[in-house]
């Protein structure tokens, strides 16, 4: 039917080889004179956030589902992964105690809580990882859905469910290390995490993941659950006229898209170094919304793009002029939504791909084209 | 002959407007029906019943005299064989003619069928075969939202006909269609008609005419009168509340 | 006023264990008595200096309760030592040199007369012209029962004319009956004065009584307990009603502006909290020009940033609209996104201009304070905000339901097309409309200043709460509103003493999110077929 890579889908994964291969071997072969270490985590962090807006772009591009709490499905992954870390400090935190972390030990907790257990395992708190998001997305999702809340009341709705766990977060009795947070980590499966190669490797693992996040959201968008899902988006109450439960396939999207987030949260925590209440706030989703609709929604490739252009952007700002990031990005917000409907994907293939067009759809040869190109703003 | 579907003193308000008052009627296996009535009689809202996107507050609807549809929610209802076609056309705009199509035909329709499907030889003969009855062949890569509003009324149609359906539901499909596109739209339903059950919902006399079948005639939310257009058409209540307007 | 003061001599029964001086003996004379006698005689003048009243009684028996009076030996001066020789009744100083010379000694005193001195020294504050400290007195002395001072409170209470004075004296009697050896009778009286009271000091002083070996007592206190403990649940439901109604106009005030353009308009404003910051920001920008030029207006400042807070938050309201929302109607999610951009930049406007710190807004001389109803607390600021929500609510329905321009919004929310056709310009309307939220959120801004932080992120702390209430109370509904903000509030507060003041916030955002799957169009959901589908 479709093809699982087209142009735009290779261009990007091209292009993500070359950086996967480039940047551990400009850092490791030239002892970080060529690219520097923290550089490489930096694309690191930003390939977590792509692999977060591709999880968003599922949900919001494909089957209109905005969600302004996917933030939470990333920090949750981030925590999994921060939990085997800290159980990997093992002794050698502050306090020296072998069986708990040094905030419990400051609780004076005596032994580790139940939910705790099983995290010192890796592959345990990998699956974890997925599981929690998405079991939470699965929870959230049958309420939200099977009831029929949609538009701007889900989106509200999403945005309290984030708020509701970072307040839940930030209590000290909740065990996960109140207001700081899960850090200090030491390594990660017996490799320092301060290490250069290390970071390398964690860097290419990342890119690795956003890859294949890309191809299973664009296999899962071109077959004809794809296609449903556009159903859902443009006309969801004649689609259940079709005979579709639609319900149950937002929440297996849903679902989906918030594993693919959690998996984005545990590769960002070792890169960062660091997680902590502050990611569930409402104001990082909706930063994660914009990236996506700067990319392009319902391009996916787009949104990986956005991700990594506001990201740079914001890196660059806060260097530059800290106290005018705010109003770029503030400025983007307004300018996306009012002028940029299709997103930038959209702009650069509206002005390379007006001469093809009209021949393309003559030709009837190009069958993909219809979910992305028809894709409302 | 069998009833299809049984309506037995369904009625339904909104904030104490009464949509549907007592309405009851029995529609047989392969019958072709014809449903008017002025505006406000009730017709959408009983095909919402129908369909299992409204519920009623008091009556019963059966499917086959042993379904309850009040229980069953409008996805179920499809998936029991009742087809739904609207008065204002609903195509899925930003997909080409031809998956509208394939996306309406008979196949499994859970989340993981759906997610693993390949299309079928057959599949594609058929919705072939539809897009030519449809007259839709030409633009089948087309979005649907490039199709005019006649052309998405036989998309619709041809959704419909994808779906397989037990009983149809035709809210004035006529609206929007040439002369001749109406009279091929009414000898398409009646040549539907024996195989599949057809309810039609509609203004247009003339096509009514042409479908040459029992007509229920709606007011208020019940059944004002029920026979041929002939005899309907001589009920004096009949032509003071519609036709004599 | 010497009856008066024989009938009190009379009651004061320990005091007058030894005979006393002459009872009209000046205050003068019983000064000169201080040094001499026996601790019990001793004991008696000072129960007799207290009555006189003098106002230079307290100061004397203060400086012998610490040790700080003497007397000159050759002369019987009597003086104070502290800070510097001074005579005790005139406060002439007394020249260093001669007390050296002339031989000082301390005025002793013994455990049994410092009791006598601290009574003396209560009934003085219980004969103190001023009736608050009477009441102060009486309070102190309900607090720390002692039998001891029976007969002073009896006396004090006998001549109390103040009500509210006489009826706490009536208490600390009753406390003191309790304490000492006293008819079962008036034991049981006591015990019924006490609990009218009903609050914890009550609960607190009967406590031991429900165990008196004396069944009638135990009885009794028991009895009193269980009426205390009722009166305490309903007096801690009323305070806790009261929180949440301060809670839940708080909430009105941030969400009825949001009600507005969300519920009436269909517009997400994620700017909304951002546009109550500035009218915050407004009421100190008044309030510094006022300490500046003309601080006598300080107390009017409030009323002088309302109307400005309401012109500024509703421009900045208008300008969004035209700017931005208009060229985004029917599409809600994107206008949620362009305004959330919008209030990125606002709050970095304010940073940058007023700086990130917290901004001192101070409150009112009629907005501070508080004032007790019962056993509850009542802030004069919680109650004006509380006024002031109600009066906002008021208003806004007036405009909404009885003036040309609410009948107006009204008719555009309902049908656009039709509106339009009929010749009301639906541009005009949604600018007034959206600048009409804004305006509101601006007044809220100043009721918040009294209350909250006034910072840069004053508006992010309300934008997640006022949204559950429109989304709880019903949009398209400001009633549902004024219900939302409530109940929120109030079920807020009752859950607080539970469950903490996080995990209440928390479990009433579950609570929210589960009620709207079971009523997605909230409590007061308009219904009818032009909202299905």
């Amino acid at each position: 039917m479709t093809t699982l890579i087209d142009r735009r889908m290779g261009i990007f994964l091209a292009g993500l080889f070359v950086l996967t291969v480039a940047i551990p071997v400009g850092n490791l072969a030239f002892e970080g004179k060529v690219v520097p270490s923290y550089i490489v985590s930096l694309l690191g962090k930003y390939l977590c956030y792509a692999l977060l807006a591709v999880a968003l772009d599922l949900v919001w591009g494909f089957c209109g589902i905005l969600s302004l709490g996917h933030g939470a499905f990333f920090a949750l992954g981030g925590y999994a992964m921060g939990m085997h870390l800290m159980r990997e400090i093992g002794d050698r935190g502050v306090y020296a105690n072998p069986n708990l972390p040094d905030f419990m030990v400051f609780l004076s907790w005596d032994e580790l809580p139940w939910f705790w257990m099983g995290f010192g395992n890796f592959w345990f708190a990998s699956l974890m990882v997925m599981l929690v998001p998405g079991a939470l997305a699965f929870l959230f999702g049958w309420f939200a859905f099977r009831s029929r809340v949609t538009g701007v009341y889900l989106s509200i709705i999403t945005q309290a469910m984030t708020y509701a766990l970072q307040l839940a977060f930030f209590r000290n009795e909740m065990g996960f290390g109140g207001n700081n947070g899960l850090t200090d980590f030491k390594d990660v499966l017996g490799f320092p995490l301060q290490s250069d190669s290390t970071r390398a490797g964690l860097f290419v693992l990342t890119a690795v993941a956003l890859a294949a996040g890309l191809l299973i959201a664009r296999a899962i968008t071109t077959s004809k659950l794809g296609m449903i899902l556009v159903c859902i988006r443009d006309a969801e109450s004649r689609t259940r006229f079709l005979g579709y439960r639609v319900e149950g396939f937002k929440l297996f999207i849903f679902v989906v898209s918030a594993m693919m987030a959690g998996v984005a949260g545990a590769l960002y925590t070792p890169q960062v170094g660091i997680i902590n209440p502050g990611e569930f706030s409402p104001a990082n989703s909706i930063e994660v919304v914009i990236w996506v609709a700067l990319g392009g929604r319902g391009t996916l490739v787009g949104a990986a793009l956005g991700a990594i252009l506001v990201a740079l952007a914001k890196t660059l700002f806060t260097g530059w002029f800290p106290e005018f990031w705010l109003f770029a990005l503030g400025g983007l917000f307004i300018l996306v939504t009012l002028f940029l409907p299709t997103g930038v994907l959209g702009l650069i293939e509206g002005v390379a791909g007006s001469r093809g067009r009209r021949a393309r759809r003559a030709s009837a040869a190009l069958e993909d084209g219809v979910t992305e190109e028809g894709a409302k703003a | 002959m069998t009833v299809q579907l049984l309506l037995d003193g369904v009625s339904r308000s909104f904030d104490g407007y009464k949509a549907i008052n007592d309405l009851s009627l029995a529609v047989d296996k392969g019958e072709l029906r014809a449903v008017i009535g002025p505006n406000g009689a009730g017709k959408t809202t009983m095909m919402d019943i129908i369909t299992g996107k409204t519920r009623p507050d008091t009556g019963g609807v059966w499917w086959n005299q042993t379904v309850d549809l009040t229980r069953i929610d409008e996805a179920g209802s499809a998936r029991l064989g009742i087809g739904r076609k609207f008065q204002k056309p609903t195509v899925f705009e930003t997909h080409s003619v031809q998956e509208n199509i394939a996306l309406s035909l008979k196949a499994g329709r859970s989340v993981f069928a759906t997610l693993f499907h390949r299309r079928t030889e057959a599949e594609a003969a058929r919705i072939t075969e539809l897009l030519r009855l449809v007259r839709l062949e030409g633009d089948r890569h087309r979005p649907a939202a490039d199709l005019s509003h006649g052309q998405k009324q036989w998309l619709e149609i041809g959704m419909l006909l994808a779906q397989d359906p037990e009983l149809l539901l035709v809210d004035e499909p006529a609206a929007g269609m040439t002369d001749a596109e109406t009279m091929r739209t009414a000898e398409l339903l009646r040549s539907l008609a024996g195989k599949h059950t057809v309810i039609v919902v509609e203004h247009d006399m003339e096509f009514v005419r042409a479908l040459d079948c029992r007509v229920t005639v709606l007011h208020q939310g019940h059944v004002l009168t029920e026979g041929s257009l002939d005899h309907v058409s001589a009920n004096p209540e009949v032509i003071e509340v519609y036709l004599g307007r | 006023m010497s009856f008066l003061r024989a009938c009190l001599m009379a009651l004061l029964l320990p005091l007058l264990a030894a005979p006393a001086l002459a009872q009209t003996a000046s205050f003068e004379d019983l000064v000169a008595a201080l040094p001499e006698g026996s601790y019990s005689a001793r004991g008696a003048v000072v129960g007799d200096i207290a009555l006189t009243g003098d106002p230079r009684a307290e100061a004397i028996l203060t400086a012998l309760l610490d040790g700080t009076l003497g007397v000159i030996a050759a002369t019987g001066q009597v003086v104070t030592l502290a800070p510097a020789p001074a005579d005790a009744l005139t406060g002439a100083p007394v020249a260093e040199a001669g007390v050296a010379e002339a031989k000082v000694e301390k005025i002793r005193v013994n455990n049994g007369l410092r009791r006598d001195i601290r009574a003396a020294l209560g009934i003085l504050t219980l004969s103190d012209p001023d009736p608050a400290k009477r009441l102060a007195a009486a309070d102190a002395a309900f607090r720390a029962p002692d039998a001891a001072q029976y007969a002073l409170l009896d006396a004090a209470f006998q001549r109390e004319q103040d009500a509210a004075v006489k009826s706490r004296l009536a208490e600390a009697r009753a406390v003191a009956i309790l304490d000492g050896d006293f008819p079962d009778a008036e034991k049981r009286a006591a015990i019924d004065v006490i609990a009218r009271r009903g609050d914890a000091d009550a609960q607190r002083i009967l406590t031991p009584f429900a165990a008196s070996p004396d069944p009638d007592i135990a009885e009794a206190a028991s009895a009193a307990l269980a009426s205390i403990e009722r009166s305490r649940m309903l007096w801690g439901y009323a305070q806790n009603i009261w929180y949440g109604l301060s809670l839940g106009s708080v909430l009105l005030l941030a969400a009825i502006g949001l009600a507005i353009t969300f519920g009436v308009m269909g517009v997400i404003n994620m700017a909304h909290g951002e546009l109550v910051m500035l009218g915050a920001y407004t009421t100190y920008a008044v309030q510094e020009t006022i300490r500046q030029n003309a601080p006598g207006l300080f107390d009017w400042s409030l009323l002088i940033a309302a109307p400005l807070a309401f012109v500024v938050a509703g421009a900045v309201g208008v300008a969004i609209e035209r700017g931005i929302v208009r060229h985004l109607y029917g599409r809600a999610l994107e206008t949620l996104l362009a305004t959330w951009g919008v209030s990125l930049i606002l709050q970095q406007a304010v940073r940058s201009i007023f700086g990130p710190n917290n901004r001192e807004v101070g409150n009112p001389s009629w907005m501070s304070g508080s004032f007790d109803v019962g056993q509850m607390t009542v802030t004069w600021n919680r109650l004006w905000i509380l006024l002031f929500a109600l009066a906002v609510f008021a208003v806004l329905l007036f405009v909404m339901k009885r003036t040309p321009v609410g009948l107006q919004m009204r008719a555009v929310t309902q049908n656009r097309p039709m509106a339009a056709s009929m010749g009301i310009r639906t541009n005009w309307v949604d600018a007034l409309t959206f600048g009409l939220g804004a305006g509101i959120a601006g007044l809220a801004g100043v009721a918040l200043s009294q209350i909250d932080n006034v910072s840069p992120n004053l508006g992010q702390t309300y934008i997640v709460d006022s949204f559950m209430v429109v989304v709880f109370g019903g949009a398209g509904n400001i009633w549902g509103t004024l219900a939302g903000a409530f109940s929120l509030g109030i079920v807020n507060k009752f859950l607080e003493p539970y469950a903490g003041a996080v995990l209440a916030k928390i479990i009433v955002l579950v609570a929210i999110i589960l009620f709207i799957q079971k009523r997605p169009r909230g409590l007061f959901a308009v219904k009818g077929r032009a909202v299905e589908g």
